[in-house]
């Protein structure tokens, strides 16, 4: 066995301004995050009083409850659907233009690429609010262009819909970027090797800047499955509180949202919400295990 | 060959140069950035609002006393910009007698609260602040607000003037006050002179029952292109729109004592009876839920709607506003005698309260302000700014005169023949207020107004939401 070496005076020194620089980032994250999110995990077991005083434990209560409740699982089920809408349509559309302005040779690419991006730079609720107002039924630009009256928000059949879509808007700028830095990665010599082959472009993008991007397709796969399941600002700022979509459509965070801000029972939203930590966690293992299979590193 | 290597080595060395200048430029980036948010974080701790420059009005807080008035200043924060300008206005007069600074700060409604509860929870609250019915009681038993009771005492302030409904909101069961009362407001009817031209029927008066806004409604409706309705409800807001119907005709969301409901009673099932009946008319629910009455009124989709006078800048100052104008609240003619009496006209009230923050540096200072604030002549000079109606009955006329060239006595004159209620609540109302008005609450039955029984069913389904909620308290 080897014994321990002890620490130089000046190995000492290093160390001590190691911690020193990491403090600021450690401090943040245990007073904004592992506080916050024990504290959480806690007041899921209370029923909490006013303004964080007198919360009396009463166990699992808040989860019984939560589980019975059609609305939890209408909302899980609502954010699901979200999702399936957003990351998919979010990841195939951002890899299409990825390919197409990958092209330094095209006029305008930095344009083009600027203007994909841009939404990620709008204020979500802006973005809402706009999207809000193209979607009204009266007013709105939609229907005015089609020359329907479609109640884009309102009918529960489409409404779902209609709030990933907004959402997919969203986030495909940020998914190209990242694909576009993927696709750098990949060595030309492929591509010509391919041509001289016989490959077709078509051929090309499928077998090979499909597999060997996966894994930057895997990384936003996975951090845009998590981001759709914590999705909140849509439904909050484009859907009024009497909207008779609203129940199918609502995610649930905003659940989570409702019983803690509205209605004060901080409780019970904590609970809602590590129902869904627990949801998460579970589709990021089954994904973690998908890796393994579908994702090609070099 | 030998170029070869030099150009190696060359590029290299380039390159060696070059990253340690992005290094070194990353580092001071990076130490900027640092120092800056340590900055911020120190000023977000010690500072907590020291926001927009703008928002002071008064022109002789310059440079010279910046940093004394610092200290002492008082920060006030309210949630309509609307009343921003006039309350700023009002805190200078009470500054130019000797008093600190003040600084009006806007947060909006949605996010005033949730500020607000993470300031009681071991923040920082600003120093004064508006108070309402919906959470006074919370805030006042958990002592997150300022003890005027003394202070009214010292100074002698007679909490007779007040109306009554108002000063008991913020007085605690114990009899503490936490709250001088600001203003009130009532509800009244604004219509569209353009769509009642076009539809050939005469303009509403202040003598009108529910049937007859109803038979208006109808007609307007009939008689205008299909996108565009005689009335909306706004099925969002309670206060503003049927809760008014349901006192009307004898019912009650909540009795005085907050120990129950009558919502599921005939008269407040005949009530809601009278609102399915408008919506027949009316508005689809679905336009509104996504457009807003208001937005609906001022593009001339819809002849009437029922707003508070909270509200009445936003028409005075809209595009149209020619065409608007306001009649009394309608009543229902429940003894039949062709007359309206006193208790046949009901316009929820309400009124806000100024509170200050228990824990303030500047408690004396605080409680004179507020004091100063819901004296008779701020109140006056409230009314007069058009900022909104006072607290204290009596200076109603002042408040009709604000606004030039639009009628608003609708509001003032209800006060002499209806009868005012303080807008229904219970201790913790966001339980049962948001969910009575959506699925499962009367959300389906104002979806379908066709179905008598929906509504009848709603009328049961909100009476036990309540009950429940009560329950829970």
């Amino acid at each position: 066995m080897k014994e321990k070496k002890k620490m130089t005076l000046r190995a000492k020194k290093e160390a001590l301004w190691g911690y020193a620089f990491v403090a600021p980032t450690m401090l943040g994250l245990i007073i904004l995050n592992f506080y916050p999110a024990i504290n959480t995990v806690y007041q899921s077991f209370c029923k909490t009083g006013d303004f964080g005083k007198g919360n009396t434990f009463v166990g699992l209560a808040n989860y019984q409850k939560a589980f019975a409740d059609p609305e939890i699982w209408q909302s899980l089920l609502n954010t699901v659907k979200y999702a399936v809408i957003e990351v998919p349509l979010g990841v195939v559309i951002a890899l299409l233009l990825a390919v197409f302005l990958n092209n330094n040779k095209l006029k305008g690419v930095s344009a083009f690429r600027t203007i994909f991006f841009l939404p990620m730079v709008c204020a979500p609720a802006a973005v809402a609010m706009v999207w809000k107002w193209l979607y009204n039924q009266q007013f709105g630009l939609f229907n005015n262009i089609l020359h329907k009256n479609i109640a884009w928000i309102s009918d529960p059949k489409i409404a779902w819909i209609s709030v990933g879509i907004i959402g997919v808007w969203s986030i495909i700028g940020y998914n190209m970027v990242l694909f576009i830095s993927g696709l750098k990665e990949i060595p030309g010599d492929y591509y010509e090797a391919a041509s001289i082959d016989g490959a077709t472009g078509i051929n090309q993008f499928f077998n090979i800047t499909v597999p060997l991007l996966s894994p930057t397709t895997f990384f936003i796969v996975q951090t845009r499955v998590i981001g759709a399941l914590t999705i909140f600002d849509l439904m909050f700022m484009v859907m009024d509180k009497t909207n008779a979509a609203l129940p199918k459509v609502q995610s649930t965070v905003y659940v989570f949202y409702k019983y803690t801000f509205d209605q004060g029972n901080k409780g019970y939203g904590a609970a809602i919400v590590m129902i869904l930590v627990a949801f998460i966690m579970l589709v990021t293992v089954v994904m973690q295990r998908a890796e393994k299979r579908f994702v090609f590193y070099n | 060959m030998n170029g070869s290597h030099v150009n190696e080595l060359a590029s290299f060395t380039a390159d060696l140069i070059y990253k340690r200048r992005a290094f070194m430029k990353m580092k001071k980036v990076l130490a900027i950035a640092l120092a800056g948010a340590m900055a911020l974080s120190l000023a977000a701790c010690g500072g907590g609002s020291s926001s927009g420059g703008s928002s002071s009005g008064s022109a002789d807080a310059g440079s010279a006393d910046a940093g004394a008035a610092s200290s002492g200043a008082l920060t006030i924060n309210i949630w309509d910009a609307n009343q921003q300008a006039g309350i700023q206005e009002i805190c200078n007069d009470w500054t130019a007698q000797g008093n600190p600074e003040v600084k009006v700060e806007v947060i909006d409604w949605d996010n005033y609260w949730t500020l607000l509860e993470a300031g009681a929870s071991g923040g920082q609250l600003a120093d004064v602040f508006w108070m309402h019915s919906d959470y006074a009681q919370i805030y006042m038993e958990n002592d997150i607000l300022l003890d005027l009771t003394d202070y009214i005492a010292k100074d002698g302030v007679d909490m007779s003037i007040y109306y009554p409904d108002i000063a008991a909101i913020y007085t605690r069961s114990d009899g503490k006050i936490f709250a001088l009362p600001k203003d009130h407001d009532t509800i009244a009817l604004l219509y569209n002179k353009a769509l009642f031209d076009q539809a050939g029927i005469d303009y509403p008066t202040d003598n009108w029952t529910y049937q007859d806004m109803y038979e208006a409604a109808k007609a307007i409706t009939e008689a205008t292109p299909d996108d565009t309705y005689g009335y909306a409800l706004n099925t969002s807001n309670d206060q503003d729109g049927w809760y008014n119907y349901i006192y009307s005709y004898g019912g009650n969301v909540v009795n005085a004592e907050k120990t129950d409901t009558a919502i599921d009673s005939p008269e407040s099932k005949a009530a809601m009876e009278m609102v399915r009946m408008m919506l027949t008319v009316a508005t689809p629910q679905a336009v509104v839920a996504e457009s807003g009455t208001d937005s609906l009124f001022q593009s001339g989709k819809v002849g009437m709607i029922t707003q508070g006078s909270w509200m009445i800048n936003s028409f005075y100052t809209a595009e149209n506003s020619k065409d608007y104008a306001w009649a009394e609240i309608p009543y229902f003619d429940r003894n039949g005698d062709g007359a309206c009496q006193k208790d046949e006209r009901w316009t929820c009230y309400n009124g806000l309260g100024w509170a200050a923050a228990a824990n303030t540096a500047n408690p004396d200072a605080a409680a004179s302000l507020i004091e100063y604030l819901c004296s008779k002549d701020a109140q006056v000079k409230q009314a007069q700014l058009g900022v909104t109606m006072a607290g204290i009955p009596g200076i109603s006329d002042d408040f009709a005169n604000a606004f030039e060239g639009m009628d608003v006595s609708a509001f003032t004159k209800v006060e002499e023949d209806g009868t005012l209620y303080a807008r229904p609540g219970t201790r913790n109302s966001g339980v049962w207020q948001t969910p009575m008005k959506q699925a499962g609450g009367f959300l389906d039955a104002w979806q379908a107004p066709d179905d008598p029984q929906a509504m009848s069913d709603a009328c049961d389904r909100v009476a036990k939401m309540i009950r429940d909620a009560i329950a829970a308290e």
